[in-house]
């Protein structure tokens, strides 16, 4: 009964409920947009970089990511990668071969990171296959073939099928020069990848280096990032000796910005819910002055204090959850509309790609976000509905009956 | 021992500029059954007296004894607990929550004290039915004329099965024919359940109604007549 009083009491003043609720909706829906959006940026950002070369999990040595040397190989590699093959939900793995050399053209020379890939393998484990916008990824019987990034093709001004020359230290310390033909150029999200990256098969590499099989990493892609922590468990306690690191921590900067964002977003809802109070405890202010009477006889005829405080938050509350779920309605439906849709940013296309972001932005907000909105919406309408409250129950039952 | 026993009261009025005496030594007793007017010229004090009687206000000094208790030895929450089970309330106006039907208003003061669903459905009905109520359980106070509000406010003070009613100007915004009606069911009332009403008014077709007049001038009582004697069964 104190419900429906709660529910009939808000429909009272229709319009003054309405603008308190469309208040709360819009300022909702703004909000979790907003939040979507940057989420969505967030996402992309780190799920480009895991599609472009970081993978979920990866591992190496030790003691390479500190130094880098050729030498610095993965023990029984072969081994570990078809273990980590036969792993649940794992749907590649990949070796890879990391020298830092320098990749000179006809006109112009710089310093490159070379990769040395299966090219098989790394098609399941990152995307580089789907981003060639010349030519076309490894062929298997053709030898020496070389991807390079469009930025690095512009910059040594080279093209599909152009001749260049890597160098690099080999096993012994002495350079090893080798000639490759560009049969592909592939564009991602990050210019700077692009500038700095090639992929040569490994087995170039090994004939070059005349050595044995040796790789440095071993890259493993996941069919969900939320799988990644359990496997991450399991390598690092079978691989004790070796260094296994999930994508947080190999890109620390990811994780970091995905904490910000959360962080973030929660002081903007805040602020936003901040606003809101004052317009609920406005209203709220004016039903209660506006029944100065009725509390008056209600609490004249026996309705203690403590229940009329409760009935005006029970209001308050309810008022709250009406505006918080037309808002979260409506900011779903937006937000999944443009979750599949997209929202196009090629205006700003230049400058996402820098940050390696792509040009059609997907927004998206977890549902713990949803939750915590939740609770925060709840606490705003307690927190507003105390001071009119106090108010009602401040009434003297005598003065409040003889106020017309 | 009376059903209300008004010892020495005093109320003054000290929150104003010039503080008022409301109320001026004031010595009452009421008897259970009984059907009392409190009247006098605007000002004299009947809301005073009819708040501190009701535990809606402390006197300055002296005491009220209802039931055999003085009602200064309440604590703020045991005296609305006091009010919701012994005292009826009907107030001038505006007596009763908007938003609901002639039931609710009538179960709502049942729900205070705890009554189950069921137990509190019947007797609202049944209420209501006894006020002449019983085809518009279901109107809301705007649907009905004020007279049967003021029907629906008796209802609800009978409700909760008090010792007494008191009514502040229960009839004030009545016309005199629906004043008269009203006045029928209470003292209807009053002789079927023997439920003590003490009203105050100062329109003289309600006064000629009452079984005992007592009339206040200035915070004081300045008549006090019997008219009617209780039955015998008191
Ligand atoms: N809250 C208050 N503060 C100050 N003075 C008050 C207050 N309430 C009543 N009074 C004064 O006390 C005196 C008695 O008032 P009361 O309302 O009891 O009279 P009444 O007989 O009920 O009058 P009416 O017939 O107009 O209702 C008046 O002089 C009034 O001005
Ligand atoms: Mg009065």
């Amino acid at each position: 009964m104190l419900l429906s009083l709660a529910w009939r009491n808000i429909w009272r003043n229709k319009r003054r409920s309405l603008i308190i609720i469309a208040a709360i909706a819009v300022g909702l829906l703004c909000g979790l947009f907003t939040s979507a959006i940057m989420f969505g940026m967030g996402e992309s950002l780190i799920n480009s970089t895991i599609d472009r070369d970081l993978g979920h999990i990866q591992i190496h040595t030790k003691t390479f990511e500190d130094d880098k040397l050729l030498t610095d190989t993965i023990p029984s590699s072969i081994k570990i990668l078809s273990e980590i093959k036969s792993q649940p939900n794992v749907t590649g793995a990949s070796s890879r071969l990391i020298i830092e050399g320098m990749i000179s053209s006809a006109t112009s020379s710089g310093g490159v990171r070379v990769t040395g890939i299966q090219p098989q393998d790394e098609m399941k484990v990152t995307t580089v296959h789907n981003n060639i916008v010349a030519g076309k990824y490894f062929s298997d019987n053709i030898p020496n073939q070389i991807l390079l990034g469009y930025k690095l093709a512009e910059n040594l001004g080279l093209k599909e099928k152009s001749k260049v020359v890597l160098s690099f230290q080999g096993l012994d310390g002495s350079i090893i020069y080798g000639a490759f033909r560009v049969t592909g150029i592939f564009r991602t999200e990050s210019t700077m990848f692009d500038r700095s990256t090639v992929f040569i098969k490994e087995s170039d590499i090994l004939s070059l280096l005349a050595s044995q099989p040796i790789f440095h990493e071993i890259v493993v892609r996941l069919n969900s990032y939320q799988k990644v922590d359990s496997l991450y468990t399991n390598l690092t306690k079978s691989y004790d000796d070796l260094s296994v690191k999930s994508w947080k921590e190999l890109a620390p900067e990811l994780k970091l910005m995905d904490e910000m964002i959360g962080l973030q977003l929660s002081i903007f809802m805040g602020v936003i819910l901040f606003a809101l109070l004052f317009g609920i405890t406005n209203t709220m202010l004016m039903s209660v002055l506006e029944r100065v009477r009725e509390f008056g006889v209600l609490m004249a005829i026996g309705m203690k204090r403590k229940k009329v405080f409760w009935m005006i938050i029970l209001e308050t509350i309810t008022l709250a959850i009406v505006g918080g779920i037309v808002g979260m309605i409506l900011a779903i439906i937006t937000i999944t509309y443009f979750g599949f849709a997209g929202i196009n940013l090629s205006a700003f296309a230049a400058g996402l790609s820098e940050w390696g972001l792509g040009t059609i932005l997907y927004p998206v907000l977890p549902v713990t976000f949803y939750l915590s909105i939740t609770v925060m919406i709840l606490l705003t309408a307690i927190f507003s509905a105390i001071y009119p409250a106090i108010k009602a129950i401040k009434l003297k039952p005598a003065t409040a009956i003889r106020t017309f | 021992m009376s059903l209300i026993q008004i010892n020495e009261v005093t109320k003054i009025y000290d929150g104003t500029a010039v503080p008022v005496k409301g109320l001026n030594e004031i010595n009452l007793e009421i008897e259970s059954g009984e059907f009392t007017a409190i009247v006098g010229p605007s000002g004299s004090g009947k809301t005073t007296l009819l708040n501190i009687v009701g535990g809606l206000d402390t006197p300055t000094s002296g005491s009220v004894v209802i039931d055999n208790v003085d009602l200064s030895t309440y604590k703020p929450d045991e005296l609305v607990n006091f009010r919701l089970h012994h005292i009826g309330f009907v107030f001038q106006a505006y007596n009763l929550i908007p938003v609901f039907t002639a039931k609710e208003n009538v179960e709502f003061i049942m729900l205070l004290q705890g009554l189950n669903k069921t137990d509190r459905e019947k007797r609202a009905i049944e209420l209501l039915e006894a006020v002449g109520l019983g085809d518009r359980v279901n109107n809301k106070p705007s649907e009905l004329s004020g007279g049967q509000q003021q029907r629906i406010a008796v209802a609800r003070a009978l409700a909760s099965k008090p010792s007494f009613v008191l009514a502040d100007e229960p009839t004030a915004n009545l016309d005199s024919a629906t004043a008269d009606s009203l006045l029928d069911l209470m003292e209807n009332l009053n002789e079927d359940f023997n439920m003590t009403f003490v009203f105050s008014t100062h329109d003289q077709r309600v006064i000629d109604r009452a079984h005992r007049v007592i009339t206040l001038h200035d915070g004081a009582v300045e008549k006090d007549e019997l008219k009617i004697r209780l039955s015998k069964n008191n």
